[in-house]
Formats: structure tokens, C-alpha cells, sequence
């Protein structure tokens, strides 16, 4: 017995129909019902990788809460219009506050087929995720990492849509300089107090050489390490040094212990002037203890207070429930910039997604930068903005460009 | 040591190192990668730890050094990624036989030494974090250059073979240390110090002796570290993180015994890995799985994983002893 014989009895179907089928249904579906087809499209899986348990799980958590709001707008929006309305799909990665977990989750992600991957937080996990992303040309958008460092190895597939270290001290203490001056010179000395770690030291070195040459004198610089469980003996000092000014560069606990104490002592320096600071402009800080936090300024990574689509952000932040914190904007922003870089690549190719982002003009984010340029992966409009807590709110008061409100500095 | 003690460490080594030709999977070989650097600071850890029995809470200072001794000497001086794993290992043995001079020469035993090398490896995290030839805080960065030569590789299958023959390495080692009579030199000391000193045991030479291959393994884990993640700072490499790992991993394998930290390395991150895949979108998971594993391992399983099948295997021929003796009796 034939073996065609059989096939064709048993399926009675001959080639010629299941071809004439196949061409109908392709002619069905790409002139009858286009929408079907592009529902077809594949979905862009971005990596989101940010240290959502161990010691920075709070800045984690917001981190991916601004991740996840982007990727919900590009998606409710139509998704990706270049690759034909494509999803993009969230991959998450926990990257435990350690760089070793942030490479295991990057070599993840690269398994599960992301073509780009956004976060980080902290320099450290930034250094060691974007290392190993290189290894497989995978764009890699550092979220908030400020370590100068991050950018000086020459990885062609790392990039920083925010401000690094030199840039935010430089901008800080020229602002510091400015609003001083608006207010006739009210702080002459100042105590510094920092964290011992990358950037509080570091930080502090800076300050050292460079406010002396602005005409303030430094009474004291006081470390401490992280985590610090009191900083009563810090505030002690503080008070018997009576500065005009006080700078602390440290983490969220810290900070807010450190305000607290002072508060609680009844030292009133005529200003509080944080540099990245870890709680001075977090919501969580002004709701949780309101009295401590008045009057704090803090020159950091902020979004455009203008921007109606930050003030709509904000709000969708706080309705849920949670506190806003830059991680928010920077990382919906990040997400955003990297989603108009796949449109104009018009795939999701890693290199022409890095081509891409290498020719970014973005001004779709939200973020006090302008249009996006990137120089060797440093975006160089990146600049952080001065923030003061008055009241409930956190208002931006300095450039005057985008200030809210003016600066209540010395502090009534 | 006979062929029976090296059989089986052979046959492990080359099942292992078969591995990376069935999977190619670059997350498990990360993943392997990162356990066996920890396994082999824990084979440090379990040389004076488990055979010598004087605990350490700071291994953190030996990894630690090996880890900047390497990059401060590829960074500053220039010197190849290779030689700077041989002097750090050097360096981690001076620094353990010194800290081990100190503390054992003061007859500090039990929790006082472990206070103390916790001290130690807290002291050198400060020193690392403040002093500016460590990159002070900020760290130090190796730099990126794939190159056999550099100690970087561009496949992670051959760092994984490199790490793996280093961990086989020191379980020949172990294995050596446990038939030798510098072995039993030093499970004498952990028994009973002064019963072995009495048998003309100098319990000082011998513990020195220990801490400081055990220093140079360990050095020689933090050296890798800094090869493969070419990034350190003093948290890094001087945390207390590091210091619980090197003793976890022993302590769940089985405290003394050859194969301990590598099986105790492999179980604690292998189902802290497994828990992260199969309860996906949960973050901490597999922490909760690590602190579990870790309960039940010091409630039932004093003598480790290893020490938990021996039993089990004693049980089961015993038994059949009473079994056979049962049969006997009932003969006579």
C-alpha cells in the first residue's frame, strides 16, 4: 500500500486545498482584520532592575512603582507604534541591595530576551549590572547611580539620563552660593556632617577645598557611619559650633534621625543644606515628621515642577498611597526615553537601540533637562534643582526658572 | 592518602567540570560561579574553623584582602592579574598569621577569638573605607580588558573551570590535611588544647599554622571575587556579609568534613536560587528560604548536611545489625 494513498485517505485533504485555505486566511487577515495581526505582535521586554529587598528596598520599591507607571502609560497609549503597536513587557530584578544579585538578575534578564534594561539605584549595583550587560551589548540606562565612575570605563552600552556626582556637587554649591547671596549673605560657617560611605565622604572631601574658596568657613566635619542608631552626640556638637549652616550628606535613616535630634535639642541653624540628600526631599520624611523637616533644603535629582505631566504623575503617586521620591520621575522618565529610542529604531535591535540613544533629542520626559544629549552615555543636560520643605509640601525653590516658591532662607 | 580518599574528589571534580558542555545557560553559570568563589572562602574558613575548631566571625579580613590586594596592584602598579593572585594569597596568609599571632599568643579561645577577628575585619572595613590607596569609599574599579592575560575571560564557562579547579585544589588539600599528621595535630587542639599540649602538641605553631593557609584561601576566594565582579569597596570586601557566608555555608554542610562547605555553598544558594524561580514575582523569597534552610539545618542537623547522611546511614545499618542480631537470637 501506497504511503501518499493512505495520507490522503485518512486526512482527505489534498495540498493544493490546504494552500488555497492558507492564502485565503492570509488574505483575510491582512486586508479583512489588520487589528488581529497587530495584536499578534510580539511584546519589547524591558528589564527593569532595581533593589527591592535588603537595605534599599524603599528607594527600590519607588523605583519600580515609576517604572511600572511608564510602561502602563506606553501600553494603554497603543504601546510601541514603530514595531506595530508591540507591548512592551515588564522583566523585574531584584537586585538585594548587592552588586552579585544585580549581575545574577542581569544575566536573567538576558536569558529571558530583554533588549534593554533600566535602574540600578545604588553606584555599586549600577557598576557590577552594567558590566555584565556590556558583555552581551545590552543598553543599560542607569537609573540614579551618581558615582562618576559608573561613566568613565568607556562601556558603550551604559548610559545616564541623570546627573553624577561632579555635575550635582558643582551645580549645588553654585546654587548655595546664589541663594546665599539673594539673601545678604546670612551663613558664614558651617558644619559639615556626612556618612563615611562612597558619597558622603566623598562629598565632604569636595566641600572641604571648595566652600572655603566661596567665602564660607568650615567649623567642623563630623563623620558617621551607616547605619548610625543615634546622633545625639552629633547634635551636641553642632550646638556648642552654633554654625550658620549645617550640610549633612547621608541615607534616609540617618537624615532623618540627624533632624530629628536637632529638633528635639532645639538647634536651629539658619539653614539645613543637604546634597543628595537621603530623606530631604522624600514625602515620606515630610509626612512621618513634619516638624523636623521644615525648612530643610536639598539640592537633588528632581522632576520639572511645571511639567504637567510630572504634576499628574505626582498625584497618581500619592493616590496609591505612597510617598514621591525622585526614584519616581527618574525612572518613568528612563522608561520613556528608552521607549521613544526603540521608535526611532524601529526595533528592538540592541544596537540600534544604542545607536538611537546615542542621537537622542528627548523632551518627552519629565525631568527639569531639556532635550536629552548624550556624550559618551552622559546625558549633559542632566542638572539637580534645589527643593525646599515648606509646610506639607516639598516645593522647588531654586532656579527661579522653575521655583514654586521662594527660598525661607535664614529660616524663620 | 590513598586512592579511596582521592577517587572521589576526582570523579566530583570532573562532573563538574563537564557541566558548562550540557548547560550553556548563562544564569546558572553566573550563578555557579558565584557559589564556588564563596565555597572556596568557606574551604578556608572550615581549615581552621572546622578542623581547628577556633571559630572566626572575620574571614571578611582575609577575603577582603585578597580582594584589594589584587586590584591595588593591577591598578597602581601594574602588575598582572595573575601575579597579583599569588602575592594576594601571600598577602592574606601574613595577615591571618599575624592577627593569629596576636590573638592566639594572648591564649584567646572560643567566643573571645571570634570577638576578636570580628574586630579585626571591622577595623580593616574602617581603614579600607577612610584610606585614599584603597579608592577610599568609592572603591576600586579593575578595568574591563578581556583578556586570558588579565585574568578576565569572555566565556564564564572558563572562569567557572578556573574557580573549579581551585575549589578541587583545596579539597585535595583538605583531604591531605585531614590524613596528615598536621591534621591530627590540629584536631587534637580543637578536642582539647590542653590534653594535646601535654602530648607535646605546640597547639600555638599548629593553630598558627592553619590560620594561615586558611587566610590564603580565603584571600585567593576575595581575589576571584575582584577578578569577576572587577568592582570591590571596603563594604564589599570587608562586610560582615562576606564573614557569614564563609562560616553559613560550612556550618550547613558539615563542620570539619572535606566536602562541607562546598555542599553547605551549593545548598544554601542553590535553593535561595530555586525559590526566586518558582516563586518569581515574591522579593526576599529566597531569603526566607536561606534563614529556613538555616533553622533547620542547627535544629536537626547538628553535624551539617554531611553529618545529617552519615547518621542517616549509621541508622540504617544499624539497623540491619540489630536485624541480624535479632535473627541470631532467635536461633540460639
Amino acid at each position: 500500500m501506497g504511503r501518499s494513498v493512505q495520507d490522503s485517505a485518512l486526512f482527505g485533504v489534498s495540498r493544493r486545498t490546504v494552500l488555497k485555505a492558507g492564502a485565503a486566511a492570509a488574505a483575510f487577515a491582512t486586508v479583512g482584520a489588520p487589528s488581529i495581526l497587530r495584536a499578534q505582535t510580539p511584546a519589547v521586554k524591558i528589564g527593569i532592575l532595581q533593589p527591592v529587598t535588603g537595605a534599599l528596598a524603599h528607594d527600590g520599591d519607588l523605583g519600580r512603582l515609576g517604572a511600572e507607571m511608564a510602561i502602563n502609560e506606553i501600553n494603554a497609549a497603543g504601546g510601541l507604534k514603530a514595531l506595530g503597536g508591540a507591548k512592551i513587557e515588564m522583566v523585574f530584578g531584584d537586585a538585594r541591595s548587592t552588586p552579585e544579585a544585580g549581575t545574577q538578575e542581569v544575566e536573567r534578564m538576558q536569558a529571558e530576551g530583554v533588549c534593554a534594561i533600566v535602574g540600578g539605584f545604588a553606584s555599586p549595583i549600577c557598576l557590577a549590572a552594567s558590566q555584565a550587560a556590556a558583555r552581551y551589548d545590552l543598553p543599560y540606562l542607569v537609573d540614579v547611580g551618581v558615582s562618576d565612575q559608573i561613566m568613565a570605563r568607556g562601556l558603550t552600552n551604559t548610559f545616564r539620563f541623570s546627573p553624577g556626582f561632579g555635575k550635582v556637587t558643582q551645580v549645588a554649591l553654585d546654587n548655595l552660593t546664589k541663594i546665599n547671596e539673594l539673601a545678604g549673605k546670612p551663613a558664614k560657617t558651617v558644619v559639615l556632617v556626612h556618612e563615611d560611605g562612597l558619597f558622603g565622604s566623598g562629598l565632604a572631601k569636595l566641600l572641604q577645598t571648595e566652600l572655603p574658596k566661596r567665602g564660607f568657613e568650615i567649623l567642623e566635619t563630623i563623620a558617621h557611619p551607616t547605619p548610625a542608631r543615634d546622633m545625639s552626640n552629633v547634635a551636641l556638637r553642632i550646638r556648642s559650633l552654633n554654625p550658620d549652616l549645617v550640610i549633612p550628606s547621608n541615607y534616609y535613616g540617618e537624615f532623618v534621625l540627624l533632624a530629628r535630634t536637632m529638633q528635639q535639642q532645639r538647634i536651629k541653624p539658619k539653614g539645613v543644606y543637604a546634597v543628595l540628600g537621603g530623606a530631604a526631599s522624600n514625602g515620606r520624611f515630610v509626612k512621618e515628621f513634619p516638624q523636623a523637616a521644615q525648612n530643610v533644603i536639598d539640592c537633588n535629582h528632581w522632576h520639572d515642577p511645571q511639567n504637567p505631566q510630572a504634576q499628574a504623575l505626582r498625584k497618581a503617586v500619592e493616590a496609591q498611597g505612597k510617598s514621591f521620591a525622585y526614584n519616581v520621575p527618574l525612572n518613568y522618565s528612563n522608561v520613556l526615553l528608552l521607549a521613544d529610542a526603540i521608535e526611532r529604531a524601529g526595533s528592538a535591535d540592541r544596537k540600534k537601540i544604542i545607536e538611537a540613544l546615542n542621537s537622542s533629542t528627548f523632551e518627552g520626559h519629565i525631568m527639569p533637562y531639556g532635550p536629552t544629549k548624550f556624550v559618551n552615555g552622559q546625558n549633559e543636560g542632566a542638572t539637580p534643582i534645589n527643593t525646599q520643605i515648606q509646610g506639607e509640601d516639598i516645593k522647588v525653590i531654586f532656579p527661579e526658572y522653575f521655583a514654586e516658591a521662594k527660598a525661607n532662607f535664614p529660616a524663620t | 592518602m590513598t586512592a579511596r580518599d582521592l577517587i572521589p574528589i576526582v570523579v566530583l571534580a570532573v562532573l563538574a567540570a563537564l557541566l558548562p558542555l550540557v548547560v550553556t545557560s548563562s544564569p546558572v553559570m553566573n550563578f555557579l560561579v558565584f557559589t564556588l568563589i564563596v565555597a572556596l572562602g568557606a574551604q578556608g574558613w572550615n581549615i581552621l574553623g572546622g578542623f581547628g575548631g577556633q571559630f572566626s566571625f572575620g574571614h571578611a579580613a582575609f577575603f577582603g584582602t585578597g580582594a584589594y590586594v589584587t586590584a591595588i596592584l593591577q591598578l597602581r602598579y601594574g602588575v598582572n592579574a595573575w601575579a597579583g593572585l599569588l602575592v594576594a594569597m601571600a598577602a592574606g596568609a601574613a595577615v591571618a598569621w599575624t592577627i593569629g599571632f596576636l590573638s592566639f599568643r594572648s591564649g584567646l579561645r572560643g567566643s573571645y577569638f571570634a570577638l576578636v577577628t570580628l574586630a579585626f575585619a571591622e577595623v580593616f572595613r574602617i581603614l579600607a573605607n577612610a584610606a585614599s590607596f584603597t579608592g577610599g569609599a568609592a572603591g576600586l574599579l579593575i578595568k574591563l580588558d578581556v583578556h586570558p592575560a588579565n585574568l578576565q575571560f569572555a566565556d564564564r564557562a572558563v572562569f567557572y573551570w578556573l574557580v573549579l579547579a581551585f575549589v578541587t585544589g583545596v579539597l585535595l588539600l583538605t583531604r591531605w590535611i585531614q590524613r596528615s599528621r598536621f591534621g591530627a595535630q590540629l584536631v587534637a587542639v580543637r578536642e582539647n588544647e590542653d590534653a594535646a599540649k601535654a602530648l607535646g602538641v605546640d597547639s600555638l605553631k599548629v593553630k598558627l599554622r592553619a590560620i594561615a593557609l586558611s587566610g590564603a584561601v580565603t584571600a585567593l576566594s576575595g581575589c576571584l571575587y575582584a577578578q569577576y565582579f572587577l568592582y570591590i569597596d571596603a563594604h564589599i570586601a570587608y562586610g560582615s556579609w562576606i564573614s557569614v557566608e564563609l562560616l553559613l555555608a560550612p556550618i550547613i554542610g558539615g563542620v570539619g568534613t572535606v566536602f562541607g562547605p562546598v555542599v553547605g555553598a551549593l545548598t544554601l544558594h542553590g535553593l535561595g536560587e530555586l525559590a526566586k524561580q518558582f516563586a518569581g514575582r515574591i522579593p526576599g523569597i529566597d531569603l526566607i528560604v536561606f534563614g529556613s534552610v538555616l533553622v533547620l539545618a542547627v535544629a536537626f542537623a547538628r553535624g551539617g548536611i554531611l553529618g545529617l547522611l552519615e547518621r542517616l546511614r549509621d541508622r540504617g545499618r544499624g539497623m540491619m545489625t540489630r536485624g541480624a542480631k535479632e535473627v541470631s537470637h532467635a536461633g540460639r
